[in-house]
């Protein structure tokens, strides 16, 4: 559409991306995948994108990576990653210049996907984050557009710094005024992708007006009922559209099955929230895994701690809880959380690794990216910000290197230049982004 | 007069006439059959056929077909068509032998009286109107209405198609599919996603409610709204009381405060007790001393009626600032309680701070005044901003010291202590502090910076709000204003949950300060919704209290004890009116169903509406707040919402019954032979009808009563109704949909051909402007009768800022939509519609005009003439004028030479000629873009001369005006009954037109003439409905 306005970019409803509308569905992927099992162009497989994050800076002293290939060494935070190192990109320096300067912690988060200039005070306005921008595009393909999951509940209200916690507590934002609610419990992210809820209760709908309608047709005249016969056929094509989405997830199965291919199955997990942080982190991850495998989505966000984060890690032999630690961000307490945090991507992007498509892996069709909103989290330093990358995101992402854009000049080394880049390999073409209107030179 | 034209305008309306219902009723007379056979068919076979019969007829119109007059009737449109022809000599084609005159009359005739017969023998049948789904338009109006707040969710819905009337609200031509279905769906969910429950029903928010900040965003705007719009002003005061004292002067001798309170909007409870304050005894007054013998000299000084009312004002205002200055400097100032191991915003100690501000607004702090002869304070160097956890009342203490510094009103002489103190407390109990406090920054209340966090706690690191308003409730808020904040405040609980989520947060994020585990929490994962329990809170109460009784500090175990005893009542309370809501909420839903559907449910409807919530929550397992949401689109996706179905009234089973109308001195029931197949609407489907043809949109609950109540169909009530629907700002849909239709204008916000960088001034801004021109311009005549004349001859227009540069008119000051009505616009070369620039630049295909498309337009959209589309081998003009080697007329005029291209051309490209003084986007301009004179002379159908704007104008006063008035009236009706129009609704055209001319053009006798008109009251019912 020519002239589109601004707007128009969010016009999505946000329950549409939280519970996948189930509507707007095109056939899924997997109903074909025999035919793209044999694929041998890797362009033809899905591309997908996830962001793990977690707040408040790692342990600098042991964050590192040097040299490319075999001979890539990693620091022991990034250990965890060793027998992936030749799928991951470990990328220093990259920043947010508008991030800088603004404040602690939501002035340093809020812009994290989205590099917008955040806004203090009673309005929120931040901008599209990556992920939603992706989404909007390619989860058009898929039964639900993404996934934005999160392991410790929102804050809101007001941080010192007067910019609001909402700004802490979301990496994805849907419009500039409003984050993507997280989706925290298991059991809902599963439900609303294999139980498939926004379809169910479509389908509830569509089955009440259906009655509704029928129950009218009795009382109308006969040549009125062609008119309401096409709405009827209207909701009777709609309701069966859906109903064969919800079937999806068996047709999956079976495919699979047929083609003697392993299929990553999981149980629904209990309701409620996991006892043990360590369960809640896995059950997320195995989520994201078996949407991605299952192509039910393509996008995922995931926040393991958000900023101020209040979880609390007595597995790790840690007295402090998460926000406090980072203040002592070089001890080897908070070095075991940042490893600890590190290892769900690691967690995820072996089990993607373990799930062939085409000639590759699920993995090497995606684009994971691990990344927090400080560097150093006693100093509330993000200058520079940790980031380390798996995935080769189809063949357009060349990986087992280290990139060092720190001395590259601040106008070289903008995380939303990245976003860019990785944009334009999943088919978004944005002109600029954030505070960036190139894609990364060198990625 | 072109002769010509007028049985065009009657073919268009005239798409599907003849239906089964028709054929039924009768046939056709002998007389016209017998012409028929006598007169007709012969001519037909000796002049007509040979081209329009056989295998391949000539325009595939076969004449042989038709071989009675009942035949003819069947397919009138197509004999429109050969009237037309007949009567502009157009056939038989000329280089075929001629038929003579006489014969021609004949049958000219003959179909004439055909059309007359049918006509009169049919009059106020209510026609085809089929059921169809609420277009575009109707669906955003209806869903702004029915949940107030303007979503437009169909915003990308694909456009709706029009009907062959050129109006895009009939079954003839809205359909649905099932991708249209997906967009419904999502669109209801859209509006699902505003619900907000409420604590005895549900409301809408202006943004989807989703996440946690969407519903503090949206209680919070609702309380700062309610403090801002509350009277506290005290120059308003003031000036209220001065009217009182001076009410004799005033002409109001017998006036009250109260009276004078109302009529200046400040509160009656307030303004006697500042009245008492400042209006004392003069024996009294001399004893005053301090503020309050200060102000009352300053009330003294008031200037009496008959002066200046701008320095009564500036008098006022200087009380007011003299008040606010010195309660600023009079505020009083409080710590923390302090207790070791606890910082100062440890949440109970914190609180216990903040209650004492809310409780000593109307105190003032002794420490401000000081004797004459006492030293003069020294100002303090100023603190740091207080570190994490510190108490920032030393800080504030000190700039608190450096605002009273040189303040001589807080000195009082030697000796008289206690008379000022006296005067100090009264003026405090009269004027607050403040009143409210809606914006904190952190470490309340040094709130020098970090301002804009509404109603915020100031917490550090933790959600939280605080409510601080106890003198607005006690000395301006009446007991319901008492009562609406309250319950804001509940509401604000009630929908954003901020108490129990402070209290959780606090709970993980801080309360490890008391169970020495760090700052942040308590136990290592959430415990959920336990956390709330009474037995957690006093648990935690507990452990502080232990800690406080080692430190024996009776103001912190106070201040602990009443903060856990207050979080508790809190949680409890809101857990309570939780729970008692849901019932209200099924009530309310009921209620939605009824709007929705515009009319009372039925027994089964209000069962199935409980039975489907049931089903939501027990089958469906959804929580309470998504079974309404789910039910209210359920509502929103039923074809009683989203369609308009005409039900006929189960009451008046029999035609021509009680309830319909007499119009006119007619039977309200159409003639006799259609009698049988037609019955009244129900008064709700009436109500419907109206706003949907006035408003666009549902009716409003004025409109409902009256169908419920039963006199809505007397003919008084129903135009007295049109009336106040037509005054109502509602009637704006009328101007968008019905005139943005009839006028092509609906879509220009979209319009793209404009080349922007030729011309710059052409920025949406403007293209907004130049869409609302006509919107305004005719909402202006709708919504006060005006006469549908100045559309074509109005001298005036209306004009905002940006389109007031673009017409070179006195500049507007102000936004956007500051629109303003130019009375002389016609020194501007504007007025009415013809020279608005909207329709010059739609007609413009970018670098040059079209007098083509302009004249096209005036005389189809306008004038109502019928031109068939040109053939598809026409070469297209060059796109840019400036490039062109002749003036676009001399190219036009060369278009003409070709007889085949004249015959239409000539019935229009004079029209756009004459609007050559206009440029591409509407622009006044003497050349064109190739730099030369640009020519506005014109010959306009049967060879009249006339120049420009006012050459057409003339133009159609003298010879046109009928076919614009008649054109008005047609796709008035045609849009108001959702059908195209057919040869019955002639004699109502008729009637009309009568109307019109006897009430000089006004337009509302045209919507009086409908509403009240038999198609407009009944429907045609073909068969009686199956009772499967």
């Amino acid at each position: 559409m020519p002239n589109q306005t601004p707007k128009s970019a969010y016009r999505i409803s946000r329950r549409t991306v939280l519970r996948g509308a189930g509507v707007t569905m095109a056939l899924p992927w997997l109903e074909s995948l025999p035919a793209f099992a044999d694929a041998t162009t890797p362009a033809a497989l899905p591309k997908r994108f996830a962001v793990l994050f977690m707040g408040n800076g790692v342990n600098e002293d042991h964050w590192d990576a040097q040299g490319s290939g075999a001979e890539m060494t990693l620091s022991k935070t990034l250990s965890p990653l060793e027998p992936l190192k030749g799928k991951i990109n470990v990328i220093h320096g990259l920043f947010h210049k508008r991030a800088t300067g603004q404040g602690i912690h939501p002035g340093q988060t809020g812009s994290l996907l989205n590099g917008s200039m955040i806004q203090k005070g009673a309005i929120i306005k931040a901008g599209v984050s990556v992920d939603q921008m992706i989404a909007n595009k390619v989860g058009q393909d898929t039964p639900q557009a993404s996934m934005v999951l999160a392991c410790e509940q929102p804050m809101t209200g007001y941080h010192e710094s007067n910019f609001s916690m909402a700004y802490s507590s979301h990496i994805s934002w849907q419009s500039p005024d409003s984050p993507v609610p997280n989706e925290v419990y298991p059991s809902l992210a599963w439900d609303s992708l294999f139980e498939n809820r926004g379809s169910l209760r479509n389908m509830s709908i569509l089955d009440r007006v259906r009655g509704d309608a029928e129950a009218l047709n009795k009382k109308i005249a006969s040549s009125d009922k062609a008119k309401l016969d096409e709405y009827l056929t209207s909701v009777r094509e709609v309701e069966n559209r859906v109903d064969g989405m919800r079937k999806s997830k068996d047709t999956a199965d079976e495919v699979a099955k047929q083609n003697n291919r392993p299929v990553y199955t999981m149980d629904r997990p209990a309701n409620g929230l996991p006892e043990d942080f360590r369960e809640h982190t896995k059950l997320m991850c195995d989520i994201i895994a078996i949407a991605f495998q299952t192509d039910k989505t393509r996008v995922a966000t995931l926040l393991l701690a958000r900023d101020l984060s209040a979880l609390y890690y007595p597995f790790l032999e840690m007295r402090d809880g998460h926000h406090a630690a980072s203040h002592n961000n070089n001890s080897d307490g908070y070095e075991r959380v940042a490893r600890f945090h590190l290892s769900q991507l690691a967690y995820l992007a072996t089990k993607l690794d373990a799930m062939p498509e085409g000639n590759g892996t699920v993995l090497d069709n995606s684009c994971l990216m691990f990344m927090s909103n400080m560097w150093i989290g006693r100093k509330h330093d993000n200058s520079r910000l940790p980031l380390v990358m798996a995935g080769g995101l189809g063949g357009t992402l060349k990986t087992g290197r280290t990139l060092d854009f720190i001395k590259a000049g601040d106008e070289n080394r903008k995380m939303s230049s990245l976003y860019m880049s990785i944009m334009d390999r999943m088919g978004v073409k944005v002109d600029r982004f954030g505070d960036a209107e190139a894609p990364l030179v060198g990625i | 007069m072109s002769r010509s034209t007028r049985p065009a305008v009657i073919l268009a309306v005239l798409s599907c006439t003849i239906t089964p219902f028709l054929q039924a009723a009768g046939t056709s007379s002998p007389a016209l059959d017998r012409a028929f056979t006598q007169n007709v068919r012969p001519f037909l076979t000796k002049h007509c056929n040979g081209c329009h019969s056989g295998a391949t007829p000539a325009a595939q119109f076969d004449l042989k077909a038709y071989t009675n007059t009942a035949s003819v009737i069947k397919d009138f449109p197509h004999w429109a068509l050969v009237l037309d022809r007949l009567n502009a000599r157009e056939m038989p084609p000329k280089p075929l032998p001629q038929p003579p005159d006489a014969d021609r009359k004949l049958v000219v005739e003959w179909i004439q009286a055909v059309r007359s017969n049918e006509a009169k023998r049919n009059d106020g049948d209510p026609g085809p109107v089929l059921v169809r789904r609420l277009s575009n338009a109707e669906y955003n109006n209806s869903i702004r209405d029915l949940t107030g707040i303007d979503m437009r969710p169909t915003r990308e819905f694909p456009v709706d198609p029009a009907n062959t009337a050129g109006f895009d609200n009939t079954g003839e031509s809205l359909t649905m599919s099932p991708a249209l279905l997906n967009k419904y769906l999502q669109a209801a969910r859209e509006v699902g996603d505003h619900m907000v429950l409420t604590m005895d029903g549900f409301d809408f928010s202006p943004h989807p409610m989703l996440v946690e900040t969407d519903r503090e965003k949206y209680a919070i705007q609702r309380i700062v709204n309610f403090y801002l719009s509350q009277p506290t002003d005290y120059a308003e005061y003031f000036e209220a009381a001065w009217r009182f004292k001076y009410r004799s002067q005033l002409r109001k001798p017998t006036a009250t405060l109260a009276m004078f309170a109302a009529e200046a909007k400040v509160s009656p409870k307030y303004l006697p007790l500042i009245w008492q304050l400042i209006e004392a005894p003069e024996d009294k007054a001399k004893t005053e001393v301090g503020p309050v013998a200060k102000l009352q000299a300053m009330w003294r000084a008031l200037p009496a009626p008959g002066g200046d009312p701008a320095l009564l004002r500036k008098k006022c205002v200087e009380m007011r600032d003299f008040v606010v200055k010195l309660r600023a400097h009079t505020a009083m100032e409080f710590t923390a309680p302090v207790m070791r191991g606890l910082s100062a915003y440890s949440q109970p100690l914190l609180n216990y701070k903040y209650r004492q501000f809310n409780t000593h607004r109307r105190d003032f702090d002794r420490k401000a005044l000081r004797a004459a002869s006492d030293p003069v304070p020294v100002v303090p160097t100023i603190p740091r901003y207080p570190g994490l956890g510190q108490e920032s009342a030393p800080r504030a203490a000190a700039l608190m010291i450096k605002a009273r510094d040189g303040d001589l009103n807080l000195v009082y002489p030697d000796g008289q202590k206690e008379a000022y103190e006296a005067s100090f407390a009264r003026f405090s109990h009269v004027f607050p502090d403040v009143f409210y406090v809606q914006e904190r920054g952190r470490f309340f209340p040094d709130d020098s910076q970090d301002k804009g966090r509404l109603l915020s706690a100031g917490y550090h690191n933790v959600m939280g709000y605080w409510r601080d308003d106890d003198p607005l409730q006690e000395l301006i808020l009446d007991e319901q204003g008492k009562k609406r904040l309250d319950r804001l405040w509940d509401e604000f609980d009630f929908i954003a949950d901020h108490t129990l989520r402070t209290w959780t947060q606090y709970y993980f994020n801080q309360s490890g300060e008391i169970l020495g585990t760090g700052r942040e929490s308590g136990s290592a994962r959430p415990l959920d919704k336990a956390v709330g329990s009474s037995e957690v809170i006093f648990g935690l109460r507990d452990a502080y209290l232990a800690k406080a009784a080692a430190a024996n500090n009776p103001v912190v175990i106070e201040a602990i004890k009443y903060h856990f005893q207050w979080e508790n009542d809190t949680l409890r309370r809101v857990e309570k009116m939780r729970a008692g809501s849901e019932a209200q909420h099924l009530d309310a839903l009921e209620k939605f169903a009824a709007r929705a559907f515009r009319r009372p449910l039925t027994r089964a409807e209000f069962i199935g509406i409980r039975a489907y919530y049931r089903e939501l929550r027990d089958k469906g397992a959804l929580t309470h707040e998504d079974a309404i949401r789910d039910s209210i689109v359920s509502i929103l996706m039923s074809p009683k919402f989203c369609y308009r179905v005409d039900l006929m009234d189960a009451s008046a089973a029999a035609p021509a019954s009680g309830a319909a109308l007499q119009v006119a001195g007619k039977p309200a029931t159409p003639a006799a032979s259609t009698a049988a197949a037609v019955q009244p609407l129900s008064a709700f489907a009436v109500a419907s009808r109206m706003s949907y043809f006035l408003w666009s949109s549902m009716p409003d609950e004025e409109l409902l009563a009256h169908a419920q109540g039963g006199d809505l169909l007397k003919p008084e009530v129903i135009t007295a109704q049109a009336h106040r629907m037509l005054k109502d700002e509602r009637a704006r849909g009328l101007s968008t949909e019905f005139a943005g239709s009839l006028f092509d204008f609906r879509r220009f916000e979209e319009h793209n051909a404009v080349d922007r960088e030729r011309f710059p001034a052409f920025t949406n801004d403007l293209r907004e402007a130049m869409y609302q021109e006509p919107v305004r311009f005719i909402d202006n005549i709708i919504r006060n009768n005006g006469s549908l004349l100045d559309m074509l001859y109005g001298k005036y227009t209306f004009v905002n800022p940006v389109l007031a540069k673009h017409y070179a008119m006195p500049e507007v000051k102000g936004a956007p939509d500051t629109w303003v009505r130019v009375d002389n616009a016609d020194a501007y070369g504007r007025g009415g519609l013809l020279p608005m620039s909207v329709f010059l630049t739609q007609s413009s295909p970018g670098l040059r005009t079209s007098p083509v498309k302009r004249g096209y337009w005036v005389v189809r959209r306008v004038l109502g003439e019928v031109i068939p589309a040109p053939p598809p081998n026409v070469p297209e003009l060059p796109h840019d004028e400036g490039k062109m080697d002749l003036p676009l007329r001399d190219m036009l005029a060369k278009h003409r030479e070709n007889p085949a291209c004249a015959a239409c051309h000539a019935r229009f490209d004079s029209f756009g000629l004459a609007f050559e003084g206009y440029g591409p986007v509407g622009e006044k301009r003497e050349k064109d873009l190739g730099g030369r004179p640009v020519q506005t002379a014109a010959e306009f159908p049967g060879g009249v001369q006339g120049a420009g704007l006012d050459g057409v104008k003339a133009f159609i006063l003298e010879h046109r005006q009928k076919d614009f008035t008649e054109n008005f009236s047609r796709k008035l009706l045609a849009f108001a009954l959702g059908r195209s129009l057919q040869l019955s609704d002639e004699p109502l055209i008729e009637r009309m037109q009568a109307r019109l001319a006897a009430n000089g053009n006004h337009f509302t006798p045209l919507v009086d003439a409908i509403v009240t008109s038999q198609q407009f009251l009944n429907k045609r019912r073909t068969d009686t409905p199956s009772e499967r």
